[in-house]
């Protein structure tokens, strides 16, 4: 059997000493760091939702590629909510949630379910003010709506 | 924001998102990491690092045509690896167990889960320069110790006997 090598933190070059190291942890861990770093994803929010609405526009176009629909919903989730878009990321969320329990049920994704999240994705990425409460709602309907199907997927899995 | 001391470092951020890596750098300069290379997958990191210095990757997991998994065993068992040690953060919109578990397995130091705030990601940096782990070479693995909480004096039973067979301490 291969022997087990143990490489200790000091037989290999460390990004700073060790002195250093704790100083510049509690600079990165300070609160005037992190005020810093949350006023600049502030200030790329907005260079950010174009982004997102990018990827919405391409989700848009690959419903009934569950694969692709799978891949931009998790790109959508990873950076919705840097790009002030917490409702968008949500409902993409609930969507991602959606196919990976499908998945576990081995059961095909119910394309409304698919639709439904998909259009309320593409609204709530547009949204403003006011219609951000009503994405909220929207994310939380979805939810239930998937809950539902998964509960109709688990008893036929079951039958 | 006065200087943490990152000044002298250059950081590779590896992800196919352009809106997502101008975040990342900002956040990094916003801490004072203002060299900061950047490669839309893996295969083109591979390139940056032949040629550059990398102290530190951030790097996402689903890209194409390499993604971070292939990636990152790349940097770590290469034998064209220019820094098989370097610290690599995986930062991923895909939390699931099986994809956490795939990156650690890969030899990541650390996963951070999208999306990112910057108390996330300057607490991983934070915990890399404070806690370097051992690395671990075993038959089929090379990378950072995956039992990260194990005590440095512990003395008991190992939880997973087969990983630590004749043992050998570098």
């Amino acid at each position: 059997m291969a022997k087990t090598q143990i490489i200790p933190p000091d037989s290999y070059p460390q990004m700073v000493s060790r002195s250093e190291a704790a100083r510049i942890s509690r600079a990165l861990r300070s609160q005037e760091a992190i005020q810093h770093g949350d006023h600049v994803i502030e200030e790329t929010s907005q260079s950010l939702r174009e982004g997102v609405r990018g990827y919405v526009r391409a989700l848009e176009t690959v419903i009934g590629d569950h694969r692709q629909t799978y891949e931009k919903a998790h790109e959508i989730r990873g950076f919705a909510e840097n790009a002030g878009l917490a409702a968008t990321g949500r409902i993409a969320d609930g969507l991602c949630g959606y196919f990976d329990e499908i998945e576990k049920l081995a059961s095909e994704p119910d394309i409304e379910v698919i639709a439904l999240h998909v259009s309320a994705i593409a609204r709530a990425a547009y949204a403003e003010d006011e219609a951000i409460r009503m994405g909220n709602m929207v994310a939380k309907e979805l939810a239930s709506l998937v809950r539902h199907k998964l509960d109709e997927a688990k008893a036929a899995a079951g039958d | 924001m006065p200087g943490t001391g990152l000044e002298a470092l250059k950081a590779l951020i590896v992800e196919d998102n352009q809106h997502m890596r101008a975040l990342l750098r900002s956040l990094l300069g916003s801490a004072g990491m203002h060299a900061v290379h950047e490669a839309a997958d893996g295969s083109a990191a591979l390139n940056v690092m032949a040629t550059r210095r990398c102290d530190l990757i951030l790097c996402d997991l689903a890209m194409k045509p390499m993604d971070g998994l292939e990636f990152t065993r790349e940097v770590r068992h290469s034998k064209t690896s220019t820094n098989p040690f370097v610290p690599i953060i995986m930062i991923s919109g895909h939390t699931e167990k099986r994809r956490v578990e795939a990156a650690r397995d890969a030899g990541v130091t650390e996963f951070l889960a999208k999306p990112v705030t910057a108390q996330s990601l300057y607490s991983r940096i934070a915990e890399i320069m404070e806690r370097p782990r051992a690395f671990i070479r075993s038959g089929s693995y090379f990378g950072p110790d995956r039992r990260r909480k194990a005590a440095e004096n512990y003395s008991g039973p190992w939880r997973r006997q087969d990983d630590m067979h004749d043992l050998e301490v570098r």
